[in-house]
């Protein structure tokens, strides 16, 4: 049986009229990966921070290995956390940064001296323990970062953006890293971004928030082929969405009428005649000939982008976008004719957005 | 390109380069050639070189004395300032931008009346008759009046409260601008209040401390209206001595005395910063 780190139980946080977290409630099991993620003002770093306790809420109540700290100050709470500015001390080397957590919980010098050092092994810093924060590049400095949170073994370890300041290249290999790391030690994480591809890659599972609710929680690949709204179907990247309304429903199966045609769809309960949207991923769409099946549409511009090339097109339907493998592509110009047909199961009926 | 962009730098900078060589430089050269002659009844100095005005402070226990009451001085200045301007600039730093506004603006206030009329002010409630002493012997607690006034006591008092809002503005200033991820980060490493306070604000705000020490330092070394209106003629310091060698005629001694008050200067400049430290927050980036 897995156990949970953290829980938060209706937990609300307004700031005078303004409320930023909307009784949320979620559990984070020990030794995964969770995500908050959305755009930005979601309440995703407000979460966060009422995890921590920098934050009260105005309701609800927050718990970390079980126990309730939603009165307890921040230094009394099981936690450590990584900032997007980092926040190393300035006036302290990184031995002295990483070392900070123990000596705060009283470590023996002894013992503080080898765990630093295990620390920064962990992640690769060991031959600059003696530099000051300054001396570092930013890559540098968000290991220190890391470093300093992992040392002190907390319940949970909070992530405020960590790889927000770092350029894409480095970002990509952090990420691995910092994966690889928390499995290893089997650390439960919290894990704050606006990056959908940095959530799906990192966690174990992911939050959608948006106006300081969670749209929908669920596993990366859940979360990516299962979207339940329209909002979350397009912040987790591209999707064509399609409106019908249903003609008939057989064994799980919906025939769904929309301007283009006619598509099949899973549904298990939604009525006949309901007036539904299909979200389906571009990259699930397949093209063929003007004799093919599908929805007939016409293809509007390309973008060539190396492995794949995006096609967009337009049909009586609305636009259509396919992504198409390049080493499988049909080679389609621009104006041709073509049909856009996809399995039954990548359809997704989601929730339309509240106009 | 780069010569161009100096050549840019110094024509920028020699119309500002040449006021103070005119200004400065070249007078406090003078002052110095001036210092290492003796003295003359006629001339500004005579004619000898000799370092006998520097031999005869520095080996003349009179003069040790003043050195010593003005670095006294000097220090119990600087500690109050401190000890009161400390807490006082970090409760003006927690307040909202608009109300630290104001708090620093009223304490500023003090510092557009003359120091001539603040001195006199001291004097009004210090002296024999002043409000102190008319209060203690109204209440039947003395029946002689005490020698509050004219004494380093006075001194120390009333130059503290002028250069106090130096130092809580230096201070006010530094911890205003603390990042406020940098507390939060030694919260979250399991630090209470109090140790936030010592191994992260404290050592934090070292550049605001440094200057505020400074400003109220050579503030202190170089005020005179304070120091001769409140001290009188029993607590003088270093810059009395300056003065009262200049009345005297006294050139060259004038000018040595004023060499060691600026030596003195230099070396505690050079004392608080290597024991503060600033700079090795400065400049940290993030």
């Amino acid at each position: 049986m897995s156990e949970t780190d953290v829980r938060l139980d209706k937990v609300r946080k307004s700031f005078g009229a303004v409320v930023a977290v909307n009784d949320v409630t979620l559990d984070i099991e020990r030794g995964t990966i969770f995500s908050l993620l959305g755009p930005s003002g979601c309440g995703k770093t407000t979460t966060l921070r009422l995890i921590a306790g920098f934050e009260q809420p105005s309701a609800g109540e927050v718990y970390i290995r079980g126990r309730r700290v939603t009165a307890i100050a921040p230094y009394r709470r099981d936690f450590s956390m990584v900032f997007q500015s980092y926040a190393l001390f300035p006036h302290l080397d990184v031995a002295e940064n990483v070392a900070f957590g123990l000596r705060m919980r009283r470590v023996p010098r002894g013992e503080r001296g080898a765990a630093v050092k295990e620390a920064l092994e962990l992640v690769k810093l060991g031959a600059l323990a003696d530099r000051y924060p300054r001396q570092l590049s930013g890559g540098q400095q968000q290991r220190v970062a890391l470093a300093r949170a992992i040392v002190v073994k907390p319940a949970v370890l909070l992530l405020d953006e960590p790889l927000g300041a770092l350029d894409k290249m480095l970002r990509e290999e952090m990420q691995v890293e910092l994966r690889e790391l928390q499995q290893r030690l089997g650390i439960t994480a919290v894990f704050v971004t606006h990056d959908q591809e940095e959530a799906l890659t990192l966690s174990d599972r992911v939050a959608v928030m948006r106006s300081g609710v969670i749209e929908q929680i669920g596993a990366p690949r859940e979360i990516y082929d299962q979207p339940r709204s329209e909002f979350v179907a397009g912040f987790l990247g591209a999707s064509n969405f399609l409106d019908g309304h249903v003609v008939s429903r057989e064994g799980g199966i919906a025939l769904v009428d929309t301007a283009g045609g006619r598509v099949r769809v899973v549904a298990e309960s939604t009525p006949v005649g309901a007036k539904v949207r299909l979200a389906v991923r571009p990259e699930r769409v397949r093209m063929s000939g003007p004799d093919g099946e599908g929805l007939s549409a016409q293809v509007r511009s390309i973008v060539y982008r190396g492995s794949v090339t995006h096609y967009y097109m337009d049909s009586t339907g609305g636009p259509l976008l396919a992504y198409a493998q390049n080493a499988a592509a049909g080679d389609w110009a621009i104006g041709d004719g073509v049909r856009c047909a996809w399995d039954v199961e990548s359809g997704v009926l989601v929730a339309p957005e509240r106009a | 390109m780069s010569g161009v962009k100096s050549l840019w730098a110094w024509a920028l900078l020699t119309p500002p380069l040449a006021v103070a060589l005119i200004f400065f430089v070249v007078p406090l050269l003078y002052l110095f050639h001036v210092s290492l002659h003796a003295a003359s009844p006629s001339e500004i100095y005579g004619s000898a070189l000799t370092l006998a005005n520097y031999t005869s402070i520095l080996s003349d226990s009179f003069y040790l004395g003043i050195i010593r009451r003005t670095l006294g001085t000097a220090a119990a200045i600087l500690g109050l300032c401190l000890v009161i301007g400390y807490p006082v600039a970090y409760f003006v730093a927690l307040l909202p931008p608009r109300r630290r506004m104001i708090v620093l603006l009223l304490l500023l206030f003090p510092l557009m009346v003359s120091n001539v009329v603040r001195a006199y002010g001291w004097v009004a409630i210090l002296g024999r008759r002043g409000v102190i002493n008319a209060g203690l012997r109204d209440l039947g607690v003395i029946d002689v009046p005490l020698d509050l006034l004219y004494s380093t006591e006075a001194v120390v008092v009333g130059l503290m409260t002028i250069l106090l809002p130096y130092m809580v503005i230096s201070i006010a200033n530094t911890l205003s601008a603390l990042d406020p991820r940098y507390e939060e980060a030694a919260q979250a490493l399991g630090a209470g209040p109090v140790r936030t306070f010592v191994h992260v604000t404290l050592p934090l705000s070292t550049p605001g401390v440094a200057s505020g020490m400074l400003l109220v330092f050579l503030l202190t070394l170089s005020a005179y209206v304070t120091i001769t209106l409140l001290g009188g003629p029993r607590s003088k310091l270093l810059v009395s001595m300056v003065y009262d060698s200049v009345v005297g005629f006294q050139w060259p001694r004038a000018a040595a005395l004023a060499f060691i008050l600026l030596a003195l200067a230099l070396a505690l400049t050079g004392v608080i910063l290597a024991v503060l430290r600033p700079n090795r927050i400065q400049g940290s980036g993030r």
